[in-house]
Formats: C-alpha cells, structure tokens, sequence
C-alpha cells in the first residue's frame, strides 16, 4: 500500500486526484499534493478555496467524491477509527466544550483516543499556566487554541492538520502559537498541515507551500524552491509576456512599466534578461497573492465552469 | 465513551431528577390524603367489588366531587405533553448543540467513528430516560390507585399515565427531536419541530386510533342505567360505566338501549399496542438518524463553511521587502533550522 516517492521515504500525507462535489458544485477538485515527513506545510486559499474541504476529507471528516487520500502511505475509509488515529486536527475556531474545565477536555480525549498521553497534555498547559479546573468558557481565545493544539498533540498522532489555527488571535497570540507549533514539530517529529487565509503569518514558519484558489491547487512545493524560482521582473509597459525570460504568472500594469511575477531560474534570466529591466527576489506573500490573481485562478470562482474545467488546465504548477 | 455522555449530559439527568423528585413529593402528599378520602367516604369495603359501585353511591359521589373535578382532569390533560416535552429537551440538543457550536469537528475527529459515538450516546440517554419513565409512571400510578379502583385504566386521561406508555411517548419524542437536531442543526427549532409532529401523532393515535385498537364490544345497557333517573353514562366520572361494569370504556351510547364499548380487561393489550406504536416511531428516528449520520459524510456538508461563499480577497498586513531565500533546493528539515535560527537572531537583538 505504501506509496514511496523519489528519494525512497513516504509522505505523510499524499491525496491523489481527489475531489469533493456538493450538488452540482465541486468545491475541490484534481487535488494531487504530497506533503514530506517532518515538513511544516502551509495550504494558503481565499475563504471559500476549498481549504476547509480539503482538510475534512484529510482527517476524514469527509468522504471524498474522487480520489483519496493516503497518510504515511496508508489509505483507509473516511471516518474509521484507523483513519480518524492517525490525524489530530484543531478545527477553526478552536470548537471546545463551553461547560467543561480544561481538565474534562482531557478525560474526554482519554476517554476517546486510545493513545492518549496524559503527560504531555497537563504538562503542556501547566507550562502555559492554564488552570486545569478552570472552564473551558472562562478562558481566553489565545488559551483556547492552545488546550485545542494540546489535545491534538495528546492524541500522538503523526500527522496535525490544523485549520486557521491563528486566525482568531490577538498577534501576540498567533505568534506564541506558531512557536508552539513550530516547537513541537521539532521536539516530536510531527507533520503539520496549516491552513491559512492570512499570508503573512505563515511565512516565517512553514517550509512547504499549498496555494489553493477555487478549488484547485495553483502551487505547491518547498516554499525555499519555489522563491528561488520566481521573480518580480519591473519592465517597459510595452514587452509583451511571451518575451519575458521565463512564464508570466501575473502581471501589473502602470503608466510606463509592468510588474510581472514571472516563473524563471538565474541562467535563464541571465540569458533572456535585459539590461534595463530589474529583476527582484519575491516575497512569500507576492508569490502567493501572484497565483491567485492568475486569470486562471480568478475564472474558475464560477462553479459552472469549474465542473467542466477540464483536468490538464486545472494542473498546478507543481514542482 | 460512557464517562464523556455521562459528562454532556449530567445537566440534564440532575433536572430529570429534579423533577422526579417533586413530583414523588407531591404524590405522596396528594396520594396520601386521596388514600384517606377513600377509606372515610366508605369504599374500602365489599360494595364497591361485589355491586361494581351501586352500593355505595354516596361515597362514590363525594370521592369523585373532590378528585375527579373538572379542574382536576384539565390539569392532568395538560400534563399529558409533559413526556413530549421531556423527550424533545432532551433530544433536541443531542446533535443539534454539536452542529450549533462546531464541537462536531472535535468530537468526531478523536479516534471514534461518529457512528459508534452517536450509538453509545444513544443508548445511554435512552436507557436513562426509559429509568425515567418507568419511575415517573410508578409513582403516578401509585398516587392514582385510589381513583383507578372507580374509574378503570382505559379511558383517557388515565391510560396515558399507566402502564408502559408515558415511557414510548418520552422515547418517541426523543427521537424525533434527535432526528430533527441533524437535519435542522439547530436545538430550538430542532425541539420545536419534533414536539409539533408527536402531538399530531399523540393526539391521532388517541382519539382515532386507541378507540379501534381491537374490535368494540356492543352490548346492552346496564339495567340501572336505564332507569331515567340515574345518570350514568361514559366517561371518567361515571361510576359505574353504562355497561354496568367499572372500568369499561364506553365509546358510545347508541339507540335501543346499546353501549359500544372497550372491555376493560383490554388495559394491558392496548398498553402493549400503543407503546409499540411509539416504539417502533422512536426506533425508526433514531435508526433514520444513525443511518444519515453514517452517510451524512458522502452527501451533503455538515456546516455553512463547506457552501460556496463568494470569492474574498487575501487578508494580508505585511509589507514588502524582507529577505528571500534563493539558494536552491532546501529540505524541510533545513526549512525549520531556517525559522529556528531566525528566532536565534532575533533573540541575540
């Protein structure tokens, strides 16, 4: 069953063509991405991408239309007990029991995850100073987020979907969050999948990039890879992009120049390149926002389309 | 499993218990001077078993002047949608709050498959509410012994309280509210409309259907109350009935001095036959329920946030610049040391 790829080791998570239609609507669709052991991965969409979809069928919440979906190489029915042990998930807004104390939230997770560690849990919120008899109503949203993570990471499940973890956070909060995350994926040899409509607070933490735009993927890799292989080139208004030295993902006009976001390597910007053109290294968020103003992100928002969309155009630039 | 319904629902079995209790009191101080009024008006003795009541009309008369007065019997029927509405408390909540709340996402993704979660669930709150009938109905029908001895159990009013059926009217509308909680997602509206339906049903099966559960029995009139100055007759306060047997249900009175009516040694066949009617809705429900429950996965979307919303923009507070990396191939490993020494440098500022 397992599935290994190039350099022999299997992905935590791999999904494979899947899809999800509702109605007649398909909210995600051809979905192929591969996500690395140990990685930290961001999937970054606009509300309404698919995001949430695609994350429901990955822990399984979900029964996917097409495709499946196979963690650490193993492909299981959505919603079985094999399938649901092998993700901890911390859903948006953090959902929690309003009448149970911090302390009720862990027997509920004893109670129902047969490899529940106890030690972990209280240890993580005592080093957090939340009380473990206070209830759940009475905390703040920062502390929320922080006994759900803790729940998910008790579970001792190798993969951690988290979606929009930080969302509803005071910057403060989302900052002492990722550190968490990023603290317990270094400490455990976790994976982590974190869903994000908010660019910018990904950036510093994740090393591999999702961009989901109407329910298709425009890009995925390592986040490294994929800045060193875009450019923001500033040229004349007038270049056409079939003369650019490389392929134009999205283009801004102004009076007298363009500003392209242009899919290139150095030699063949050396090779293509002008001289007075001025080539700059992307940023996290230019990239992401570059491919999802891509005219071929922006038409598929209808679902009309997007359900006869056929497979090859739909095909992200995967690396 | 068991720990964390028990947990969910402590809440509400205290209430129920809390209700059991007021209404055991309340018995008890009712049922006790009832008890008393019976013995003193005199039909404690042999008249009221060997004449069926003709002997002793006086007492008769003064026993169902003080507890089966028409305030008295209003106030019963009103009663009578108390199960409906402990039922639809209960159940309405049940998956409706889960929904309502989006704790589904955190209860169904822990290493139990929502199915045998809802199951345990289930089952559990069942049992407890048919403990909490089976109580409440032994304490009513200890409390109404007294009266049942004039009256019969068949007719209305008392056949709802006795015997097995408060429990099926509590456990049906437990399920449709249950039912009506996943499809609605909502606990008010989800009690709202399951109570609606159960009345329906309650009050069809009890005038419409009760009266037919098994053939009527048309006979003659008793000889005493043919005389014109005795007014006896049908329903509660008629003792005894015009079969001239207490605890017949005359169902009417027809020309030629003939009565249609329910014997009254039908009690427990029509118990067996209208709880299982409630049984077997409440079974259904909850069975519809798990059903979709299961499949809810492959058909629809649970929550607003798998709809297509319109298209928004990227929140994004960053400005540009910053630094990039572009030095080729970098693993994930080497991706995480990139943040790690980030934070470093940071800390060294």
């Amino acid at each position: 069953m397992a599935e290994h790829n190039a350099e022999g080791s299997v992905p935590a998570l791999r999904t494979d063509r899947l899809g999800r239609r509702y109605g007649r609507m398909w909210a995600l669709r051809d979905c192929t991405i591969e996500v690395p052991a140990g990685a930290v991965a961001a999937l970054v969409g606009p509300n309404g991408a698919g995001k949430t979809t695609l994350l429901e069928m990955i822990i399984g919440l979900l029964e996917p239309t097409e495709g499946q979906v196979a963690v650490f190489g193993e492909t299981s029915r959505a919603g079985t007990a094999q399938a649901l042990a092998r993700v901890g998930y911390v859903a948006q807004d953090h959902p929690l029991y309003r009448d149970f104390t911090v302390a009720d939230m862990f027997h509920l997770g004893r109670a129902m995850n047969p490899r529940w560690d106890q030690q972990v849990a209280a240890a993580r919120v005592d080093a957090l100073g939340i009380p473990l008899r206070r209830k759940v109503r009475h905390l703040s949203g920062g502390q929320r987020a922080q006994v759900s993570l803790t729940m998910a990471l008790a579970k001792r499940a190798p993969l951690l979907v988290l979606d929009e973890p930080v969302s509803s956070l005071d910057p403060v909060a989302r900052l002492e969050f990722m550190r968490d995350v990023m603290a317990s994926a270094a400490d455990a040899d976790l994976t982590f999948l974190i869903s994000s409509h908010v660019v910018s607070e990904l950036e510093r933490f994740c090393d591999w990039l999702i961009v989901l735009a109407s329910g298709h993927v425009q890009l995925a890799g390592p986040a490294d890879d994929l800045l060193a292989v875009h450019r923001l080139l500033t040229v004349p208004r007038a270049v056409p992009d079939a003369e650019l030295p490389g392929t134009a993902i999205h283009r801004t006009d102004s009076d007298r120049h363009s500003t392209v976001l242009v899919r290139t390597d150095p030699v063949q910007l050396a090779v293509q390149g002008h001289a007075g053109w001025q080539a700059d290294p992307v940023s996290f968020e230019e990239l992401v926002m570059g491919y999802l103003q891509r005219p071929s992100a922006a038409t598929t928002g209808n679902p009309a389309p997007a359900a006869q969309r056929p497979a090859a155009s739909a095909k992200a630039v995967t690396r | 499993m068991i720990w964390v319904s028990w947990r969910q629902h402590r809440g509400q079995a205290i209430a129920c218990l809390a209700l059991l209790a007021a209404l055991a009191v309340y018995a008890v101080i009712e049922g006790s001077s009832m008890r008393t009024a019976f013995s003193n008006d005199g039909l404690v003795g042999t008249c009221l078993a060997r004449t069926q009541g003709t002997g002793c009309e006086n007492g008769v008369g003064a026993f169902m002047g003080e507890f089966g007065s028409a305030v008295n019997i209003a106030f019963w029927s009103v009663c009578l949608i108390i199960p409906g509405l402990i039922g639809v408390l209960v159940g309405g909540s049940l998956i409706a709050r889960e929904l309502e709340y989006g704790t589904w996402r955190l209860a169904w993704s822990q290493t139990v498959p929502r199915t045998r979660w809802l199951a345990v669930k289930l089952a559990l709150v069942t049992g407890g509410l048919i403990v909490l009938g089976a109580a409440i109905t032994a304490v009513i029908m200890w409390y109404r012994a007294p009266m049942d001895r004039l009256t019969g159990r068949l007719q209305h009013n008392i056949f709802d309280y006795e015997g097995l059926v408060p429990t099926a009217y509590i456990l049906c509308a437990f399920g449709f509210a249950v039912l009506a909680g996943l499809l609605i997602r909502r606990s008010i509206p989800a009690m709202v409309a399951a109570f609606v339906p159960w009345l329906a049903i309650r009050l069809v099966v009890e005038f419409v259907l009760r009266p037919r559960f098994l053939a009527p029995v048309t006979g003659p009139m008793s000889a005493r109350c043919q005389q014109p100055s005795v007014g006896c007759g049908s329903g509660i306060s008629s003792v005894p009935q015009a079969t001239g047997h207490i605890g017949d249900w005359v169902l009417s009175m027809n020309p030629g001095n003939l009565v249609t009516y329910q014997p009254a040694d039908r009690f427990w066949p029509f118990q067996c036959i209208e709880a299982g009617i409630f049984v077997a809705l409440t079974a259904t429900a909850l069975g519809a329920t798990i059903w979709l429950l299961h499949r809810r996965a492959a058909w629809t979307a649970l929550s607003p946030a798998h709809r297509a919303r319109p298209r928004a923009g990227l929140r994004s507070g960053r400005p540009r610049g910053g630094a990039v990396g572009g030095d080729g191939a970098v693993s994930p490993r080497r991706g995480r040391s990139r943040w790690l020494s980030r934070r470093d440098e940071s800390e060294r500022d």
